[in-house]
């Protein structure tokens, strides 16, 4: 029986040891971190929005994909040659399946869920609570005025905006959300980047525009307002970034995409090379110097983008690189900081939202166009008279911003403001600018974890 | 009460009972064995002829009884058995008995135990060695196809060491795996397909690597009776693989090979150069167009005229197949030993493809004393697989879809065509080996302290190292000097160790009622470790060829870019079961488990499961109505209902899953939170409520055996990933989804004939169907919030898991060419709407099977096993892009769509070729263009396996103990609707939702091997 208790002790002792080791039940994954330990204190916070900026810059958002959908949809390019969701998004038949769109809509809404768990967090902030706050909501607003903007018919489609805009997301949930109006979303919006204004600093964290500042919440909130075809408050708010003195036009029209060259980046994402290279999907679409890109430009818009020889301008643009090809050259860089927004749209923002008010605001719209043209130009020649009639100043920031924005997503957005402002068909492929196909459609995942959720028509433009 | 307690009182009534002994008396003892092996027969009856004095044999056999002094005859009687009268002598006494049934006495691997077939309340089919070993397999899985009610295995796609989808009973499981527990020797052992994800096109198949001649057995327990002492791990059912123990006799060697070539079982047939270049021609008039059509990569039609090259034959080979086997057995009453080695080498049919498997296996039992036995289970495996790209990522994927016969595979001068996809290229110049080198090692300790007491206590170690080589020839770098190729190495480390210690104690209580109690607590802790960033640089040659050079790079790397260890994926499980069997005079049986698991899986607030289940059986041939029948030999009903779990989901999915940013960004840190890494504390397994009924038989002389079984599973708390809202900004996100539940419900029939039974002449047939409906009864989500890994099935509510969800394709307008639609509600439609789609079809078969023959003369025997699938669904999604090969697309043209529309009165089978698929009205994309005319009947019917095979006469063996040869073939013959080539489909799989829901979708896949092998078996 000595054996037989030796055994039985033996046996309880492994009963009893697995049983007490809870501990052994514990096995986080290595690497990762609780909430408990990533928001230990302010600092990771402030870490985590940092990274904020990255998500921004990456392929799938602002760093291409962003680009990609706005200009597939609009009427500079070839069509002839895309396939997959690239022809249908093209085509202005977006349907419910398709990884392009739903990577870019799933990225929007992961910013935006992340600053609404900064927005949530905020108790364990203490001095960089206010720059918190501010990124949370800087990035938030943002996030919610470029996805209304794709996923929506725009603001002024309906009188009062009721029509279905995109779903909002103020705070950390699983459950599923139902589409607010466009009024809805833009009021939030607006509230978002005010607050950010108010809260951001007027300096940028190391110096460089790298990080929003209260800059980059003005420049939002005059692009949203100019979307709105809301000009005295576009006016107002580019008229502030310009005044700040912070910011330059670049003389070269190199340097926009270059690596720290330019000056006129009000808030841009940050090349670091091999170790984060910003603007990837960019260069993956259109970059035309070391073989045929994707996006090459329709003959029509050729000539009418190089149709003055004097336009610096005309650099940008190549049918020779790629023989038969009329291609892009502007992202022909192996690396580059990534502007999301720069002086260049805010001049044209004050200058045609200037024309549009007129009075005292007319002679600043004819100086800020006159800036642009003087540099596209190389001097004067083709400056606008001191007397230039406001109608004359809209359509010169118009051409201008078609001209000086190509490339990087402005177009279909123009098509569907100047549409909504003067009920204008500008589209040069024929469509109406309210046609439903101009607009993208909602991941299908929306509607299968919500049955009500209201997707959009689909086509019916050309 | 502590176990010693529970001990005491369990022993109580057995000295209670052997204190009631009478007066003049003498006592019988001895032992009862079986005719065929001498094994023990546990639970004979022993009782005196003509008193009511009785009792059973314990587990090893002996007996002991207290017989008048008068008595002079024992009869000694066991299930299974004809009974038999013994004289009562002065000593021992040996009974030999011998089967009625053989079937009813196999022993049987159940969970933590053997049982006799006839004791058996579960759902438990075995398959043994000499089946598993009939046909060259590139996996020993795959050779379980049609030899097991219920279980449908689904064989690996082409690819030489490729692993089968093994379903049983149905699948109740989306995102969570639906594959089954292996468990090889008691120790539960790693079989995630997706170590290396989807890699290459093809994913990982651990199972490869075991070597099918070291099994004794493979046992398939499909029932919560069976699977109930698995508890989380036991929904999806077990496979528990048994390998050879060493058995008594003298040392004797066996020596086996296989020798023979592999090609295709059914090859996709694609159009020459000529046609193609006709047919783009026709799809740019189609569309309207005028002049010459375009041609992909700027190729004159010059030149495409010229190439006309058959990239399918380019590429693939006739392999070699070459299989040795030496196996030791030796036995006596201290030391048992059991060795195996084998070395084989299976080339697949696509050039360079091969896996070769060396493995040592050692397995030995020793006696320290009488009551005390240790047992060694060692197993060695090496698997190289010579990998070859498939599918989406090239080599044969590539001839069946953008290779097109237009281009060359060399230019004028030698050297590599390259304006155009290039797979002769790809597989010549990019090489790829994968080694698994896997050790299992177990070790035992089984005492026995008192009678009918046995405790065991044993410890496991299942130790991988994986090592992925790539290198890329500067052919394929297109640099210009030899060493500047590319050479890369991916290594992980797979750490299993888990250990269990039962007690296992018998009681009976009377010569009618039988206990059997076990008790149990298991651990296991899993690891895998792997470097943080890939390792490789610029050479000549790969890795495997200069091991030194990789050590150095390695060393390197280290230090230059930290490139450390670190664990990619842990988990631990913590368990205690128990088990009760009771059986009342043989007839009656009762068996109760439970268990309680704990998992680091799971989440805080859910750390503990518990699993009970309870099986019963009544053996009705056993009853005093049936005893002696002479049409029912045996009859057996039995019934079990249990609550099992499935846990097999990846680790660590309850934590938040914040990480710091591996880099800076404007000089400062960042921090990422991970998508799908919220934390979900209430994370768990999935229940699945399990019953299971079923009638066993054996009739007419025990001639036809066989078993019919109901069962009806029902899974709740179902394991999703997908169909979080978008715009809720998680990401996918694990967590176990409210109102869901899955049935599975189905009927087994298996039955066996013995038509002819002489000495000389034996044939025999036999055969197993099963149907199981499957069915969503309770889901909330819309149907396309789960998709097959690449959006091809669905979940909705009221019909099959993975149902195609598919727009209806009527027919061809004979007018325009165009394709006729029908909308949700069956009205004709021109225009294409992804709104129309409805329920088409599933990939679940509505019945599957197998049957086989077997005619026995003499020594030759001829046998045959086919199996088959009846109903389901196959969806082609890459016949989309193959019928519309011709447009901007630019892929191959399966011939079968030849059938088309070309002018106005044609009535075909396929609308008109178009130079854009969006030319249909309606069609946004040539990948929004999934309907029906691409969805196939998945019935099959397939020669599984044809053996011909002499076993030589002792009388000519001259020493030998026995020679067999043989002639396999597998894969031989196949009959199906399918046009698209092999109707047997295991895809590369993304992930376990992929696997569970698509099983029969198609895209790419290389069809299965067909073989045809001489073998040798010499004993000695």
């Amino acid at each position: 029986m000595k054996l037989n208790s030796k055994v039985i002790i033996i046996i309880l002792a492994v009963v009893f040891t697995t049983s007490a080791c809870n501990k052994f039940l514990e096995r986080p994954p290595e690497g990762q971190l609780t909430k408990e330990e990533a928001f230990a204190d302010e600092q990771g916070l402030i870490r985590f929005a940092n990274g904020i900026n990255t998500l921004l810059g990456d392929g799938v958002f602002m760093g291409g994909r962003h680009q990609i959908l706005n200009e597939l949809l609009a009427d500079h390019y070839r069509g002839d040659k895309f396939t997959g969701d690239y022809s249908e998004i093209y085509k202005r038949q977006n349907s419910y399946f398709g990884a392009t769109r739903d990577d870019y809509y799933n990225r929007a809404y992961q910013v935006i869920t992340r600053a609404n768990v900064i927005l949530e967090n905020l108790s364990i902030a203490s001095s960089a609570r206010p720059v918190l706050e501010g990124q949370a909501k800087f990035f938030r607003g943002i996030m919610h005025f470029e996805m209304v903007r794709m996923f929506a018919q725009p603001y002024g489609f309906t009188p009062d905006n009721s029509h279905p805009g995109v779903p909002i997301r103020t705070g950390v949930s699983l459950n599923s959300q139902e589409r607010a109006t466009v009024k809805e979303v833009y009021d939030i919006v607006i509230a978002d980047l005010k607050s950010a204004d108010s809260l951001l600093p007027t300096e940028p964290a190391g110096g460089k525009f790298y990080t929003p500042t209260k800059w980059a919440a003005k420049a939002y909130l005059a692009k949203v307002y100019f979307q709105m075809n809301s000009f005295p408050d576009a006016f107002s708010y580019a008229d502030q970034v310009i005044k700040s003195n912070k910011f330059q036009l670049d003389t070269s029209y190199n340097h926009r995409f270059s690596e720290g060259m330019s000056k006129e980046g009000i808030y841009v994402i940050q090349n670091q090379g091999s170790a984060y290279a910003p603007g990837s999907d960019l260069r993956g679409s259109f970059r035309s110097d070391q073989s045929p890109p994707g996006f090459t430009f329709t003959d029509q818009f050729y000539a009418v983008a190089t149709s003055k020889g004097s336009d610096k301008r005309k650099a940008w643009y190549s049918n020779t690189l790629q023989a038969g090809l009329n291609v892009l050259t502007k992202y022909n860089k192996a690396f580059f900081d990534l502007p999301i927004i720069h002086l260049t749209e805010i001049k044209l923002i004050r200058a045609e939202a200037g024309a549009e008010t007129g009075s005292a605001n007319l002679a600043v719209a004819i100086s800020d166009i006159n800036e642009i043209l003087t540099r596209a130009y190389g001097g004067p020649a083709q400056n606008l008279p001191a007397t230039a009639s406001a109608a004359a100043v809209i359509a010169a920031a118009r051409t201008e911003r078609e001209l000086e924005l190509v490339g990087e997503g402005n177009r279909v957005q123009e098509i569907k403001r100047i549409g909504v402002r003067s009920s204008q068909n500008l589209d040069r492929r024929g469509s109406p600018w309210n046609c439903p196909g101009f607009i993208l459609q909602f991941p299908k995942g929306e509607q299968d974890a919500n049955a009500s959720f209201q997707l959009n028509p689909e086509g019916n433009c050309f | 009460m502590n176990l010693k307690g529970l001990l005491k009182f369990l022993t109580l009534p057995l000295l209670f009972f052997s204190g009631m002994v009478f007066a003049q008396e003498k006592l019988a003892s001895g032992k009862v064995v079986d005719s065929r092996d001498n094994t023990p027969i546990a639970n004979a009856t022993i009782a005196v002829k003509g008193a009511t004095a009785a009792t059973a044999t314990t587990a090893d056999g002996s007996f002991q009884l207290r017989v008048p002094a008068t008595a002079t005859t024992l009869v000694v009687s066991s299930v299974g058995y004809s009974s038999k009268d013994v004289a009562i002598g002065s000593g021992p006494i040996q009974v030999t008995l011998e089967q009625t049934n053989a079937a009813l006495n196999e022993v049987v691997v159940v969970g933590y135990g053997t049982q006799r077939r006839r004791d058996v309340t579960g759902a438990i089919a075995k398959v043994n060695s000499e089946q598993l070993n009939s046909i060259p397999v590139p996996s020993f899985e795959a050779a379980l196809q049609g030899k097991a009610a219920g279980v449908q295995i689904i064989q690996g796609n082409g690819l030489a060491g490729s692993g089968s989808v093994v379903r049983i009973r149905g699948i109740g499981s989306i995102s969570a795996s639906g594959d089954p527990l292996y468990v090889v020797d008691g120790i539960p052992i790693i079989s995630d397909p997706f170590l290396r994800t989807n890699q290459g096109a093809m994913n990982q198949n651990p199972l490869a690597s075991i070597n099918p001649a070291d099994i004794e057995s493979v046992e398939i327990l499909k029932d919560a009776g069976a699977t109930g002492i698995y508890g989380s791990r036991g929904a999806n059912g077990v496979i528990l693989i048994t390998t050879k123990r060493g058995k008594n006799g003298k040392p004797t060697f066996n020596y086996a090979n296989k020798l023979g070539i592999s090609t295709y079982a059914n090859k996709p047939d694609f159009v020459n150069a000529a046609e193609w270049l006709q047919l783009r021609q026709e799809a740019w008039v189609n569309d309207g167009k005028t002049g010459l059509a375009d041609l992909p990569n700027g190729i004159t039609r010059a030149q495409a005229s010229q190439a006309n090259t058959d990239w399918w034959d380019e590429l693939t080979q006739i392999g070699f197949i070459n299989e040795h086997n030496l196996s030791m057995n030796q036995g006596n009453a201290k030391l048992k030993t059991f060795a195996n080695l084998s070395y084989s080498n299976n080339e697949g049919y696509i050039k360079s493809n091969a896996y070769q498997r060396i493995s040592a296996r050692l397995n030995v039992d020793y006696n320290i004393l009488k009551t005390l036995k240790v047992s060694l289970s060692s197993g060695y495996n090496r698997g190289v697989n010579k990998r070859v790209p498939a599918a989406w990522d090239g080599g044969i994927g590539d001839a069946m879809s953008g290779a097109l016969p237009i281009f060359p595979v060399y230019n004028a001068d030698g050297t590599y065509f390259t304006g155009n996809a290039n797979p002769v290229r790809r597989i010549n110049e990019t090489k790829r080996r994968e080694i698994d080198n896997r050790l299992i090692g177990g070790l035992s300790v089984e005492f026995q302290p008192i009678t009918n007491l046995f405790l065991k206590a044993s410890s496991s170690i299942e130790y991988t190292t994986a090592i992925d080589d790539q290198f890329e020839s500067y052919l394929w770098t297109r640099f210009s000097t030899p060493d500047s190729g590319y050479a890369k190495r991916f290594p992980y480390w797979g750490t299993n160790v888990s250990s269990t210690a039962t007690a296992n104690y018998l009681w009976n209580p009377g010569k009618e009622n039988r206990f059997n109690f076990l008790l149990g607590t298991e651990t296991q802790e899993y690891s895998r470790k792997s470097y943080t960033f890939e390792t490789g640089e610029y050479a000549a040659e790969p890795y495997w060829k200069h091991p030194e050079d990789y050590r150095e790079r390695r060393d390197s790397l280290k230090s230059a870019v930290a490139n450390n260890v670190s664990e990619q994926e842990a988990y631990t499980f913590n368990s205690f079961f128990g088990r009760v069997n009771y059986s009342y005079k043989d007839r009656y049986s009762l068996q109760l488990t439970a268990r309680v698991d704990g998992s680091s899986k799971f989440g805080a607030n859910n750390k503990h499961g518990f699993f009970p289940a309870a099986a019963a059986a009544w053996t009705i041939s056993e009853e005093d109505f049936l005893k002696g029948n002479k049409f029912i030999n045996f009859l057996k009903l039995r019934a079990s209902y249990g609550v099992v779990g499935n846990a097999n989901m990846p680790s660590g999915k309850y934590y938040a899953n914040y990480r710091n940013g591996g880099i800076n960004y404007n000089g400062d840190p960042t921090l990422y939170l991970n998508d799908g890494g919220y934390g979900n504390p209430d994370l768990k397994w999935e229940t699945m409520n399990n019953v299971d009924a079923a009638v066993e038989f054996a009739l007419f002389d025990n001639r036809l055996t066989g078993e019919v079984a109901y069962y009806n599973k029902q899974t709740t708390d179902l394991l999703l990933e997908p169909g979080v809202s978008n715009s809720a900004g998680t990401g996918k996100i694990f967590r176990n989804v409210p109102e869901s539940k899955i049935l599975n419900e189905g009927v087994e029939i298996s039955a066996n004939l013995k038509i002819v039974n002489t000495n000389d002449f034996k044939w025999s047939v036999g055969g197993n169907i099963a149907n199981n409906r499957n069915e969503v009864l309770e889901w909330s989500l819309g149907p396309d919030a789960v998709t097959g890994g690449t959006n091809d099935t669905r979940v909705v509510k009221g019909l099959p898991l993975g149902v195609n969800y598919l727009v209806r394709y009527y027919g061809v307008d004979p007018l325009d060419g165009n394709p006729i639609w029908l909308d949700r509600n069956g009205k004709q439609t021109k225009t294409y709407s992804l709104d129309h789609r409805v329920y088409a079809g599933s990939v679940m078969p509505d019945f599957i099977g197998g049957f086989n023959t077997s005619v026995e003369y003499k020594g030759l025997t001829l046998s045959t096993l086919f199996s088959f699938v009846i109903g389901g669904s196959i969806y082609e999604n890459s016949a989309k892009y193959q019928f519309a090969g011709v447009s901007k697309k630019f892929w191959n043209v399966r011939r079968d769509f030849l059938d088309r529309w070309t002018r106005p009165g044609d009535v075909s089978m396929y609308p008109r070729f178009v130079s854009d698929a969006t030319a249909f009205p309606g069609v946004s994309s040539e990948d929004q263009f999934n309907s029906t005319m691409f969805l196939r009947d998945a019935s099959y019917l397939r020669m599984r396996e044809l053996t011909l095979a002499y076993r030589f006469p002792a009388n000519v063996l001259k020493g030998l103990r026995n020679i067999r040869l043989f002639l396999t073939g597998s894969n031989l013959f196949t009959w199906s609707k399918y046009p698209g080539g092999d109707p047997e489909i295991t895809r590369d799989f993304e992930n376990s939702q992929d696997r569970n829901l698509s099983p029969n979708i198609t895209y790419l896949t290389a069809p299965s091997q067909k073989t045809v092998v001489f073998g040798l078996n010499v004993g000695f």
